[in-house]
């Protein structure tokens, strides 16, 4: 079943609200008014039954009825509205006149109810009933009220009511509908903007000064969601770019080689060498692509590092022990200062690491010393790798974690074994160990930070 | 040693099946999961390269039938998808290792060696010879023409190496592996440097050179002219 809109709910809400008020102050006004009717009626009748019981106790046994009968009419034939009968005990009636066979069955049946209402001769009467004794026998006084017209007013003021119902509701349900519909205009406005915003155009944005208080938020978190995306597809298309880029580079390495290889007959060694030539590229390509798999799956959160204590000075010893061969051969020396444990991956740590070593013995000069800390700080632990060499300007240290970036664009194709992805590989395993880094770079020393923040585990 | 190869790419499985006749193995090819599942039943081989994605069976129900019947028989996988979730099922279901590809080709005939070699724990040697270099692992010694060379204790692993794996090509990953317990590419020259240092201690001043350098696939010791 289909929802239903906004607009619908918020006018059938606001009908049924004003309908529901108004049917509430109509009960009220007819029950307040019944029941002043009612206490006007009974005060009369009780008025006219005092003054009947009081004129027929002046009667002593045996005395003639018919002594009291004009002073009874004085009482109670004066009045259309009012009706007044007298039966003795035995049911007939005495007044007003006397009738031979017995009085109207309903004026008895009334009498013997002590009160009522009733239909008679066309008209609606209100009965109440008095017993006088009257020496050994008991006469009954019945007076009757004429309410038609009050019952005739409730009548009408309920189809009134009705109408007047029926008629606001209508009436409040389009006026609702119509006041919805404009004060819903802005999130209309909103909505074909956000419509309209398609990849191309990601750099829209919704403008919030015009937007009233409720819809603020809303513009403001779809715009950030904007930014973010924008944000997304630029690196992305980017991404593809460099990775279009990066695997042409060897490619059309690989073709040309190949072609001009198969062009004429050679020498084995020469195809020999051509064959080593391309295997060195295909590897290089291998490898990119290996890495360019790990970022994409640590983009997409699937890179779920082991949280088992690792001691950083035991790891960077072992990392230091394989980089001293090489480090040897141009006079590089290391030095290891602190120690701390952090909880994660052994595998990735190593990784993340080694990517920043090499990184730092490439750019340390011949008979530099690469300085390693460590500090253990009540809430967390850092790692800084420090290296003397060109200091690296602002601006690229915040792009130095990004894909295929290289510092120097010169040496872009210099370097076949650097693809540019390992910062990024590094960057992805400390953030996936909810850690930071951050590169410093001054007065001819470049530092990489690394600050793990310890977790609950690590401080048992 | 028999082996039997399931691939179902024409060119990966004509090549592995070259390079790998060529390496001294008998290798025997399918290319449907039907038809791995029926040779790996009939016929005894030494191990088993199954790719995951095969027609017919895929390579995990070939390598769960195969268990079921109650053969021992290492099973290697190739696979070109690379992820967790995949290796485990893999590793459950008995398999004894996994390559992703694209894999080097030194790397993979190290890794069937390997295996190949875990079945017979027979090679455990104390004393190991090549020409006129000997080594003698317990008292962590190695002589070349009976001159004592001095060795660093890493110098030591990565000739026992060579050494227990001589006539393979052995992939720098390999070596980083097994001597660094480096388990990743990493792009620095150390390798190449490690084995010029023990190259300068082993071969310099010797005949004949031992250790050899097979360009862009890794290194290998042996002797040049051995039968």
């Amino acid at each position: 079943m289909k929802r239903l809109s906004l607009t619908a709910r918020l006018s059938l809400m606001f009908m049924l609200a004003v309908t529901g008020v108004l049917a509430a102050a109509g009960y009220f006004f007819h029950q307040l008014s019944e029941r002043h009717f009612n206490e006007l009626d009974q005060h009369t009748l009780h008025e006219k039954l005092r003054a009947g019981e009081a004129l027929l106790g002046e009667l002593q046994a045996g005395d003639d009825f018919e002594r009291l009968r004009p002073r009874l009419q004085a009482l109670l034939g004066g009045h259309s509205e009012i009706r007044g009968f007298v039966f003795d005990a035995a049911g007939r009636q005495r007044f007003p006149e006397p009738l031979p066979g017995g009085a109207d069955p309903r004026l008895l049946a009334l009498a013997a109810e002590r009160d009522g209402e009733l239909s008679l001769d066309g008209r609606l009467w209100r009965a109440e009933v008095g017993q006088v004794p009257v020496g050994q026998s008991t006469l009954t006084l019945l007076i009757l009220l004429d309410v038609t017209v009050h019952k005739a007013f409730f009548h009408t003021f309920s189809g009134w009511l009705w109408g007047a119902l029926v008629l606001c509701a209508s009436l409040s349900g389009l006026l609702g509908w119509a006041l919805v519909r404009r004060g819903l205009q802005p999130l209309r406005d909103v909505t074909q903007v956000a419509a309209s915003i398609s990849a191309k155009s990601l750099r829209e944005r919704i403008p919030d000064d015009s937007i009233p208080a409720e819809l603020q938020q809303l513009v403001q978190a779809f715009n950030a969601m904007l930014a973010r995306l924008e944000d997304a597809f630029v690196r992305l298309s980017n991404f593809s770019a460099d990775i279009a880029h990066e695997l042409r580079t060897p490619l059309s390495n690989l073709m040309t080689h190949t072609e001009v290889a198969l062009t004429r007959a050679r020498a084995v060694e020469a195809y020999q060498d051509n064959l080593h030539s391309n295997l060195e590229e295909l590897q290089r390509m291998s490898r990119m692509i290996d890495d360019m798999l790990f970022l994409a799956k640590a983009d997409n959160g699937l890179i779920v590092p082991d949280a088992k204590p690792v001691a950083l000075e035991a790891l960077c010893a072992q990392l230091l022990d394989y980089y001293q061969l090489s480090a040897d051969e141009r006079g590089v020396r290391f030095e290891l200062s602190g120690a701390g444990t952090v909880q994660g991956d052994l595998l990735m740590l190593r990784r993340a690491l080694s990517n920043l070593l090499s990184n730092a013995l490439r750019y340390t000069p011949d008979g530099g010393v690469i300085r390693l800390a460590i500090e253990s700080g009540p809430g967390e632990v850092s790692l800084s790798v420090a290296n003397p060499g060109t200091t690296i300007a602002p601006e690229h240290r915040e792009r130095l974690f990004d894909r295929f970036y290289r510092g120097d664009p010169a040496r872009r194709e210099g370097s076949p074994s650097n693809a540019g992805l390992g910062l990024a590989i590094t960057r992805s395993i400390i953030q996936a160990h909810q850690g930071c880094i951050h590169c410093d770079s001054a007065e001819g020393w470049t530092t990489f930070s690394l600050v793990f923040p310890l977790r609950r585990a690590a401080r048992r | 040693m028999k082996l039997l190869v399931a691939e179902d790419e024409p060119k990966t499985g004509t090549y592995l099946q070259q390079g790998l006749s060529e390496a001294g193995f008998t290798v025997d090819r399918v290319t449907t999961g039907t038809d791995a599942l029926q040779h790996a039943l009939s016929t005894p081989y030494d191990l088993l390269i199954l790719d995951v994605m095969l027609p017919g069976l895929d390579g995990w129900e070939v390598l769960r039938l195969v268990r079921a019947s109650g053969r021992e028989v290492p099973v290697l996988f190739l696979t070109a998808r690379d992820r967790v979730e995949d290796r485990v099922k893999g590793l459950e279901l008995g398999a004894d290792d996994y390559l992703v590809k694209p894999f080097a080709f030194s790397e993979l005939l190290a890794r069937v060696r390997t295996l190949l070699r875990r079945g017979n724990a027979a090679a455990l040697q104390t004393q190991l010879k090549v020409a006129d270099l000997e080594v003698d692992l317990l008292k962590r010694r190695a002589t070349r023409a009976g001159q004592r060379i001095d060795l660093t204790a890493k110098e030591f692993a990565l000739l026992e190496l060579l050494l227990r794996r001589r006539g393979e090509v052995l992939p720098k990953s390999l070596i980083a592996s097994q001597v660094w317990d480096m388990n990743f590419d990493s792009d620095t020259n150390v390798i190449e440097v490690a084995i010029r240092r023990l190259r300068v201690k082993i071969d310099d001043g010797f005949e004949p050179k031992l250790i050899h350098t097979a360009r862009g696939m890794g290194y290998m010791l042996d002797e040049p002219d051995a039968p």
